[in-house]
């Protein structure tokens, strides 16, 4: 099949999706009203209650939305073929992606602007919402793993790619002090610095800077340093933590926010770059790549993942369905939102869109790398090497040179996880002080909260398998998002309002994600019991083990709880008083 | 052929409103962020600032009634907003929405 004829696909299921399905429950159940006061306008305090354009909200939670979820799920998942990785992206984005997404802004929206902390103490029960906090922590210390350990391990061990990062970093927080202390110019600022950030890339390209970032990694064949970590792969994700303390304790304007506006733009041009690239090369999916491999994702020599049902479905979590978005939408969007009638192309839109970057990395993996170079990639453990390859063939057709397009893509990748990273780690420790604070006042120090949240995310890059956490960390998401659903489910339903377009999205995700991490927390543990392991694997799945079983019985107690709600009546409608 | 001057006139203004909105959406998606941390930034001294000057209204007599009364000209501006951020209920989850 022809790239394009894949995208014109993905294009048909936008359609479909937004202007059929998602416009009518709009329409239909919802009915949203324009001349409503939305809680950006009733609660308007300059701050988080604020009324945005809609094209600028969209413009919003699409970056909010957008990290590196849709890049390297699919990337994984094409091991069960590129068919069903295709279809789960496509049809779940058309029904359960969107309705998580829009539903959580609606319920935001016509809630007074209230999140899901709060949503859940008020609908489901007075545990629901420690549960949720608890399951939210876990949820992201997942995340940390499984980014962290793509960029310190894979990324960042790439010779050509540290200096290119540390200079973005630098550039990052030159453009942070041109913007706020010295008062430039935002457009001369960012031409200025978007144009040294590329320089820095190639820098980083050239031989001699490759040769000391090889010596730095201790030779070629970096040594092994304890269990099956090597040097290079523990000094650089102790780089990569260093960087998140400093994004989670310096003030927003010194570091996380300039620089995530600088990667906004290397992220960008890339995107762009790469979708002129296939276009102009319109080739096709080599014949050698399976449609479909086997059940089991076994592709070529690389190990098995696992059954297809469920593990697909956690696997592509972003660009399908992610929990992810729900905090986003009920947080953030749903307290901006100018109308009630932009909720469905914020939302929806942005969703629909992420779903598009989704097949654009799947076409890396399928048409930009081919069958014989994904397979020796992933083979070697560079997942994230996939995507890096395949846009370095997208842009190499508008001229751009691979030796460039290469590290530009890994360089590309880390600055997407480590936006993320920052926030994580930072919600993570107020998180913590939260918890803790009244037992362990020491915890709610910033130092120590932030040093808490960056040692255990460490303990499981450094000790847990990548393909385990990254499906443990999408079956945490896709609960996650299933929770969000149940919410959503629970809030129509207590406004007497049909709500099966959210409730059975929910049960597929729900009964998907649980067995996903029973799934995985079977196969760590049956690993550990059968023996042969390095030390730090042991370790780290058993870490895997205990919170795949952590998060299933948390999400089933809540479960329990909104089932018991969801039995209760509905509320009865206002009526005016006389 | 002569060119229809109302319709020319439509297309140009489509193309305008789809600037317009690409404009928008790449605002959304750079300094807008910026834009809101600055907001908050500003809100979090001007909350304070009307903490001290007007702590009476809250039952936190910081500075004599006589300094308020002098000051209640300028800070009436704000009272609206803060009077909302500080009555609003907070929950864990609302530190999602970017920096804590």
């Amino acid at each position: 099949m022809n790239a394009i004829t894949v995208l014109i696909i993905s294009l048909i299921g936008i359609g479909v999706g937004y202007f059929l399905y998602a416009r009518t429950i709009d329409r239909s159940i919802i009915r949203p009203d324009g001349s409503k006061i939305t809680p950006a306008k009733m609660f308007m305090d300059g701050v988080d209650f604020t009324p945005a354009n809609r094209n600028v909200l969209f413009g919003y939670q699409f970056k909010s939305v957008a990290a590196l979820g849709p890049i390297v799920g699919p990337i994984v998942a094409v091991r069960w073929g590129w068919l069903p990785a295709l279809l789960w992206v496509i049809l779940g984005t058309m029904f359960i992606g969107w309705v998580q997404d829009y539903g959580s802004i609606i319920v935001g929206v016509r809630e007074e602007g209230q999140t899901f902390g709060a949503l859940s103490f008020r609908l489901i029960s007075r545990r629901a919402r420690t549960i949720l906090l608890l399951f939210i922590y876990a949820y992201l210390l997942l995340l940390m793993a499984a980014f962290g350990k793509i960029v310190g391990f894979d990324l960042m061990t790439n010779p050509a790619v540290p200096l290119g990062v540390l200079l973005v970093m630098a550039l990052g927080m030159a453009a942070g002090h041109m913007t706020y202390k010295l008062k430039m110019d935002i457009l001369v600022t960012t031409g200025i610095v978007v144009v040294l950030s590329f320089v820095g890339i190639w820098l980083g390209t050239l031989g001699p800077i490759k040769s000391l970032i090889v010596t730095i990694n201790g030779g070629a064949t970096s040594p092994v340093l304890f269990g099956s970590v090597t040097w290079a792969q523990f000094l650089w994700s102790l780089v990569v933590l260093v960087l998140c303390y400093l994004g989670a304790t310096l003030p927003i304007w010194r570091w996380a926010q300039p620089i995530n506006y600088v990667a906004f733009w290397i992220v960008f041009l890339g995107i762009v770059g790469g979708t002129i690239g296939l276009v102009i090369w319109h080739p096709s999916i080599p014949a050698d790549f399976p449609a479909l491999s086997s059940f089991d994702g076994k592709l070529g020599d690389l190990m098995a993942l696992g059954p297809l049902w469920p593990l697909l479905f956690v696997t592509i979590a972003c660009g399908a369905i992610s929990g992810w978005h729900s905090l986003v939408s009920s947080s953030g969007t749903s307290r901006q939102l100018e109308l009630e009638t932009d909720a469905l192309y914020v939302g929806g839109g942005s969703m629909f869109l992420e779903m598009f970057l989704a097949v654009l990395s799947l076409l890396c993996a399928t048409v930009g790398v081919g069958y014989d170079k994904y397979v020796a990639l992933v083979g070697k453990g560079a997942n994230a090497g996939v995507f890096a390859n395949g846009l370095a063939a997208f842009l190499s057709q508008i001229g751009v040179p691979v030796s460039f397009g290469l590290p530009y893509g890994a360089v590309f990748l880390t600055l997407m996880a480590l936006t993320i990273m920052y926030l994580c780690v930072r919600f993570m420790r107020v998180a913590s002080a939260e918890f803790l604070g009244d037992v362990v006042p020491v915890i709610r120090n910033t130092a120590v909260g932030t040093i808490v949240a960056l040692a255990l995310s460490a303990l499981l890059i450094w000790t847990g398998f990548w393909s385990y956490v990254w499906i443990l960390f999408g079956g945490s998401n896709q609960l996650m998002a299933s929770l969000a659903l149940l919410i959503v489910s629970l809030w129509l339903k207590s406004k007497g309002k049909n709500y099966l377009w959210a409730f059975l999205p929910f049960i597929f995700m729900f009964i998907t994600s649980i067995a996903a991490l029973l799934t995985t927390a079977f196969q760590v543990i049956a690993a550990n019991l059968k023996g042969g392991l390095p030390i730090d694997k042991v370790i780290g799945n058993w870490i895997a083990g205990g919170l795949a079983i952590f998060l299933s019985l948390a999400a089933l107690v809540l479960a329990w709880d909104a089932i018991r709600a969801l039995a209760r009546p509905a509320e009865a409608p206002k009526t005016a008083q006389a | 052929m002569v060119a229809d001057p109302p319709r020319l006139s439509t297309w140009c203004e489509t193309l305008r409103k789809c600037g317009r909105a690409l404009r928008d959406i790449l605002y959304g998606m750079t300094t807008y962020e910026m834009v809101r941390d600055l907001r908050k930034e500003r809100a979090r001294l001007e909350h304070l600032f009307v903490l001290i000057t007007m702590g009476d209204l809250l039952g936190i007599p910081i500075l004599p009634p006589y300094y308020s009364l002098r000051l209640l000209p300028y800070v009436l501006p704000c009272i609206e907003g803060w009077r909302c951020c500080l009555l609003r209920e907070r929950d864990l989850t609302d530190l999602t929405d970017f920096e804590t």
